[in-house]
């Protein structure tokens, strides 16, 4: 039936004429053997530079304090340092220090460089503090004092550090305390009013302005909004009580040039007095704001805080683009392989498969755009979101354009592997099938796919790591710079394959080349540079361990 | 006209800007939140005013949790097709709408998008910290970055030595950072500083805002342009002066809003608002958010400039909401 060709013989062996240098092959071991360690090395170099700057970034560094010739003072951590020409008539080299000296509301710059010559003195104050805040970037200063409720209960560094640290734990829960209300209660609240709102404006399009459904439906919209009107007071007093607790602990400081400022506990993150820190008390910072990294949500236009909305988009994405591609390249495959018959047009098929992996991938993400965001998004917002309309829906980039325009992209990948694998299954086990009585479908389902599978899943595998990495056609599809609302979440129905999404790739792009404290965001970059290679790495780990498994699977079930 | 009008309605507010760091005018409400605002606001526009939106995005969903925001910043030139295609809620814009962009507006909506100024911000000209160069004229600048030099300079400027500088900076070539065609920023320098000339081809078009100035902080013969928010410590905005024979002017706040400096712009926020009709709430009040007092701080974070309260409560009435202040 299968016009397979029987397995090739084994070719016979060249003999082996003269012996010279190429014909044994040393030079081509040599040759091939340096390829290969120039690739590791290049492959080496790339990961650990990304390595080492991504785990340092986070680590805390002491904080100087400068005093330069001109007499001014400046305190912060320094960033990183250089030789430089001056411009002077004698040209000589000199150093000079970048330090991040924070404290933006006052200064107005987040970093100075300053002149190794110009610098009189440089000490170590022993009370000079880290203070990294909801807003407005770093703060560098010490501390004087502390205000409870309008009293000082503090007046000497110690003490007020004392204070901060008995404190800031309470102050910081009920600040989470106000977000949760204010994302989950009021949130709730909102939605029900919203739901109401639609669902006038639903028979408002339907029965027009005049009709009686309209009227009860009013009738409904404003008891609604009556009630929420009443819930909401009730939690925005709570909320107001929590803030007012909240603004009672103030802690005073003093910057570097002497100005003072009187800093509420509610705005600081994290504190502490870096020049006394051991090594231990280092480490506890370091991982404090590696779990902030890793688990909070960004700030400061994300120059500050965590990525976990990126992380979680990126993986969603992947697994949903997963998730599309498998089926279809597998049965693109399968009926290439198994069903159709050689000839002219399956192999024009194949030559395009193979020429649509070459194509760049900024072109799918302006087909995904332009098909899926603008034509099939409009048409489904018109059919069934017609209510909340001049706003889109799906009309425009979201996670679920995203995974499909990403499916489109690593097709050929599922495809070529499938087919692949699909030759590798002796045509003996089919040809013994059929003997059996087996059909041509039977045949395909017991005994090709399961002996194809581990090869199915490596094109999975090379799928994923290709979609998981891409950025480009992501920019057009529904890639943003914010949007914390996670594509999955508590609130029916649950998944919101219309929300755009942050994605790791992205956000490195943009904490690259968009962001307006550059300097601060470069080594963040190297950072989330690393997190996007750990989380490639796991994701194709997990690939691996499922087609072991089913490799293993596949043994026992052969004896 | 355009600048006309800006220069005259900032010398008014030109008393906010005694001290050296600016504060927003105390004339601004602080914003209160008011309930049943929920939604998805779109923002699609200019990448100068990405970060900015992204800070009024985050304070406004303190106030209201469930809204939903998106931002989006690839260039001004993106935000009126999204905009027409009903793709954003709002077009951030950091030059004016070109009139055919206008137009094509109109076709689809048969009114004009209604433009609002929510902040100002000065385009520096950026050289590496280490250049001792001390000003520059408008004619120079359109001499070192354009090929037609519509300013008139003699002389097409390739060399720092041209522009004065002596010892090992005379013989440094000059090389030229800018942003991609899509960028309002690249219009708004065409327009204003080339005098509608066209850009050298040797001008390396940069991505972003942010990537400008990090080239030019990394070349020690680059000059480039970019928003004055977007300044770190590596570079040097220099005084510019509008031709020969003027004084220049430093890219300080006080001389954005006296109109001395030859570069300060707008930054708009483009909507589209029926004229006549009344807003939707979330639009409401996400304007309402913008020029308050806590929107106009967020100006101020991003390095930009707030407006004055006479400019946020004519922008409020030109979208039907009654300012109250």
């Amino acid at each position: 039936m299968s016009s397979r060709p029987l397995e090739k013989s084994v070719r016979p062996r060249r003999q082996r004429s003269r012996v010279s240098l190429f014909a044994q092959g040393e030079p081509m071991i040599w040759l091939t053997g340096g390829g290969l360690a120039v690739a590791l090395c290049m492959i080496i170099g790339l990961l650990l530079l990304i390595f080492c700057n991504g785990i340092a970034t986070l680590w805390p560094a002491p904080v100087p304090q400068f005093q330069t010739s001109a007499g001014s003072v400046y305190m912060g951590e320094v960033t990183r340092a250089e030789s430089f020409r001056s411009n002077d008539e004698k040209v000589r080299v000199l150093q000079r220090k970048l330090v991040r000296t924070g404290n933006y509301e006052i200064s107005g710059e987040h970093f100075v460089w300053i002149s190794d010559h110009d610098i009189k003195a440089e000490t170590r104050p022993e009370w000079a503090l880290v203070i990294e805040r909801t807003a407005w970037g770093r703060f560098y200063g010490f501390p004087e004092g502390f205000t409870l409720g309008g009293d000082t209960v503090a007046s000497t560094p110690e003490a007020a550090w004392e204070m901060f640290n008995k404190h800031h734990r309470a102050v910081s829960e009920r600040r989470e305390k106000i977000r949760e209300l204010e994302t989950h209660e009021i949130g709730r609240v909102n939605r029900r009013l919203e739901t109401a709102r639609l669902n006038l404006r639903t028979v408002e399009l339907r029965d027009g302005k005049d009709s009686p459904a309209w009227q009860a439906e009013h009738a409904k919209f404003l008891e609604t909004e009556k009630a929420v009107t009443a819930k909401f007071a009730t939690l925005q007093e709570e909320i107001v009580r929590l803030r007012a607790e909240n603004s009672r602990y103030v802690l005073n400081l003093k910057t570097a040039q002497g100005k003072a400022v009187a800093m509420p506990l509610s705005d600081i993150v994290r504190a502490y007095p870096a020049n006394q820190l051991s090594f231990i008390g280092k480490a506890g910072i370091y991982f404090s704001r590696w779990h902030e990294f890793l688990l909070g949500e960004p700030r400061e236009a994300n120059s500050e805080g965590g990525v976990f909305p990126a992380i979680f988009g990126t993986v969603i994405m992947t697994l949903l683009m997963s998730l599309a591609v498998v089926p279809f390249g597998v049965m693109a495959a399968l009926y290439l392989r198994e069903y159709a018959k050689p000839g002219l047009i399956v192999s024009a098929v194949r030559i395009s498969i193979n020429n649509l992996a070459g194509v760049p991938s900024i072109v799918f993400g302006v087909f995904g755009l332009g098909f899926f965001c603008y034509f099939i998004g409009a048409s489904i917002d018109e059919l069934f979101y017609a209510s909340s309309l001049p706003n889109p829906t799906f009309g425009k980039g979201g996670i679920l354009w995203a995974s499909l325009t990403l499916a489109l992209l690593t097709l050929p990948v599922v495809i070529v592997a499938t087919e692949e694998a699909l030759s590798a299954v002796p045509n003996s086990m089919r040809e013994g099938s059929y003997a059996c009585g087996g059909s041509k479908w039977q045949t395909i389902k017991r005994i090709v796919l399961p002996r194809a599978m581990p090869g199915i899943m490596t094109g999975m595998i090379l799928a994923m790591a290709r979609g998981a990495g891409e950025v480009a056609p992501l920019m057009l599809v529904g890639a943003v710079k914010l949007a914390p609302e996670l594509p999955v979440d508590s609130i029916a129905p649950f998944v919101h394959a219309e929300r755009s999404f942050m994605h790791l790739g992205f956000h490195i792009y943009d904490l690259g080349f968009q962001s307006q404290n550059s300097e601060a965001a470069k080594p963040m970059v190297f950072t989330t540079t690393l997190l996007l290679i750990v989380l490639i790495f796991l994701l194709n780990l997990l690939a691996v361990r499922l087609r072991s498994r089913l490799r293993r699977k596949f043994v026992s079930a052969a004896f | 006209m355009k600048k006309a009008v800006l220069s005259a309605t900032l010398i008014a507010a030109a008393v906010l800007t005694a001290q050296a760091q600016v504060q927003v005018d105390a004339g601004l409400p602080d914003y209160k939140a008011v309930q049943g605002v929920s939604g998805t606001i779109k923002g699609i526009g200019s990448d100068t005013m990405n970060n900015m939106m992204a800070l009024w995005a985050e304070g406004f969903k303190k106030m209201y949790p469930n809204v939903q925001v998106e931002i989006e910043g690839k260039g001004s030139s993106t935000a009126p097709p999204a905009l027409i295609e009903g793709t954003a809620t709002f077009g951030p814009m950091s030059r004016a709408m070109k009139q055919l962009e206008i137009d094509g507006f109109v076709a689809k909506y048969g009114y004009k998008p209604t433009e609002l100024p929510t902040s100002i911000d000065m385009l520096a000209v950026y050289v590496h910290k280490d250049n001792p160069v001390k000003a520059m004229s408008l004619t120079q600048v359109d001499a070192v970055f354009s090929k037609n030099r519509k300013l008139g300079n003699a002389e097409d400027i390739t060399g720092w030595g041209q522009l004065g500088l002596k010892g090992e900076w005379a013989n440094l070539p000059i090389s030229l950072y800018g942003r991609n065609a899509a960028s309002g920023t690249y219009g708004y320098f065409k327009e204003n500083a080339l005098g509608k000339g066209d850009y050298k081809d040797s001008v390396k078009e940069q991505p972003g805002s942010s990537a400008v100035v990090q080239g030019v902080a990394t070349d020690r013969g680059a000059i480039g342009y970019s928003g004055i928010g977007y300044k770190t410590a590596d570079v040097r905005a220099i005084p510019l002066s509008r031709d020969a024979f003027s004084y220049p002017v430093e890219p300080t706040p006080e001389n954005a809003y006296s109109g001395e400096y030859p570069l300060a712009r707008y930054l708009y926020l483009y909507v589209n608002y029926k004229p006549g009709s009344e807003l939707d709430p979330l639009r409401r009040e996400f304007i309402k958010y913008i020029f308050s007092k806590q929107g106009q701080t967020d100006v101020l974070k991003d390095g930009f400039f707030p407006v004055p309260a006479s400019i946020a409560r004519k922008t409020l009435e030109s979208v039907g909401i009654k300012a109250g202040f």
